[in-house]
């Protein structure tokens, strides 16, 4: 086969691996590092379950080919929690109940995370406009809506701020 | 089978890199499209050429009554931009409903546009601009009608080793609005069933000084509509004529029959959204209901 070396940053780390050309990032973070947390589902770019960030944007893994992200950052759903403290998204998701059969929750907070990063405080019809790409089966989409719009108030409140001002806190 | 990859850094490399490999070659640049195909067998690429390293393909330009829109601009930042947001509303609701954002964060003009979907959603609101197409190969540069660029289902007028760098347009004239409606099943991530574009100028007596249609998903490329457009012109804008219009775009549109909807419905979806489309236009111009 004709393996191609890259480097790219996975949750922080600077990573090598060699790569087919025609392996999407998807296969990459699933099988040479064993992040299984991002999940397979449609595989055509239709669901948003295998929802990743590549510096900072939300995008489906399946429809990124591996090599398009060398030198880039990618955020997996593993790179959220910090020193053993979930990310203000994860544990609202919990405390909402925001979870049925929970597979495509990676998927959902890293479109979440997205969001949040670029608004803070977002509108209900703007978290519903921002996950309209990433399908949940279950259709339990308005514990997601309060859990993502509960997670904001956290991530806004002084608290959090002084948490990550501090390095401290979640990604 | 295995791929070569090449990341060219400029235009010129690009073109080169396209020219020595000929058809066995495919460009990728947001890869939403063609990742996809290629995954479900329908295209076997033996190179990648990734123009993503290519600097300066993805800027948007506003000068001298000329728009101009890179070809590896993505969605989203048409989406954000500013003017297009005050000014030329059709271009937003059509880059805001290409996939989800993980698509649009990706997905490029350029490859909406050379993919050549009949229902590819930039298509009807750049038909009604007539935009042009930029060009460039290792023969050099040329420009192309969008009309004429785009032949039908996966076919355009590029050739192999050529790139699209940008589309332009003018400005739209004053006293214009324009409106993008999308009929699709579910509220995102859906492929168009039928999607209309349209841009209205009155006059300063309140008739209709020039409209322009276009459908797209009703025909094997997306199609303006001279004959709607050439009986709106001069005409007021009264319920009978937006009516009309409708039922001459229905008449002119050819829909196919598919998984997504049936021709007929397609063609009652036009005869609907057409009057629909040029509501919302005069609607924006006057800032009144008709």
């Amino acid at each position: 086969m004709n393996k191609q070396p890259m480097s790219l940053l996975i949750n922080g780390e600077t990573c090598a691996a060699e790569v087919e050309p025609g392996r999407s990032l998807l296969d990459l973070l699933r099988e040479d590092f064993g992040l299984t947390g991002t999940k397979v589902n449609c595989l055509e770019a239709e669901c948003g379950v295998c929802t990743v960030l590549v510096d900072g944007m939300a995008v489906n893994s399946c429809s990124t080919l591996a090599l398009q992200c060398r030198g880039k950052s990618v955020t997996t759903i593993e790179g959220l929690s910090r020193d053993g403290h979930l990310h203000p998204l994860q544990a609202a998701f919990i405390e909402h109940g925001a979870v049925q059969c929970g597979y495509c929750i990676p998927g959902m907070i890293m479109n979440a995370k997205a969001l949040l990063d670029e608004e803070p405080d977002p509108d209900e019809a703007t978290i519903r406009a921002a996950l309209a790409g990433t399908l949940c089966r279950c259709t339990g989409y308005q514990k997601i809506v309060d859990a993502v719009a509960a997670a904001a108030r956290q991530m806004r409140a002084p608290a959090h701020q002084a948490k990550m001002a501090a390095g401290a806190g979640g990604a | 089978m295995a791929i070569e990859y090449f990341e060219p850094t400029s235009v010129a490399e690009a073109a080169a890199l396209a020219a020595r490999f000929g058809a066995s070659a495919s460009f990728i640049a947001g890869g939403t499209d063609l990742v996809i195909q290629m995954r479900r067998g329908l295209r076997h690429p033996a190179q990648l050429i990734d123009l993503q390293r290519i600097a300066g393909l993805d800027a948007i330009a506003i000068a001298g009554g000329q728009i101009r829109i890179g070809g590896l601009t993505r969605h989203r930042a048409i989406e954000r931009h500013p003017y297009f947001r005050a000014s030329l509303h059709a271009l937003v609701e059509s880059a805001e409903v290409i996939g989800g954002f993980q698509v649009r964060n990706v997905g490029t003009v350029g490859g909406n546009l050379c993919n050549a979907s009949p229902a590819a959603d930039l298509s009807p609101i750049l038909l009604v601009l007539d935009a042009t197409v930029h060009l460039a190969g290792t023969g050099g540069e040329r420009t192309l009608p969008l009309a004429d660029f785009l032949q039908g289902p996966g076919r355009t007028g590029r050739a192999p080793d050529e790139l699209l760098t940008a589309v332009s347009c003018a400005v739209p004239p004053p006293a214009s609005a324009t409106a993008f409606i999308k009929q699709g099943r579910r509220a995102a991530m859906e492929i168009s069933v039928v999607g209309v574009a349209a841009l209205v100028t009155l006059a300063a007596d309140g008739r209709c000084l020039d409209a322009r249609i276009a459908v797209g998903a009703a025909a094997p490329q997306a199609l303006r509509m001279p004959a709607v457009e050439s009986v709106l012109r001069g005409a007021a804008l009264s319920e009978a004529a937006l009516a009309e219009a409708g039922r001459i775009a229905a008449a002119a549109c050819a829909p196919l029959s598919d998984v997504r909807a049936s021709a007929a419905y397609r063609r009652h979806l036009v005869r609907v959204l057409v009057p629909r489309a040029l509501r919302r236009c005069v609607q924006r111009v006057t800032g009144v209901t008709p």
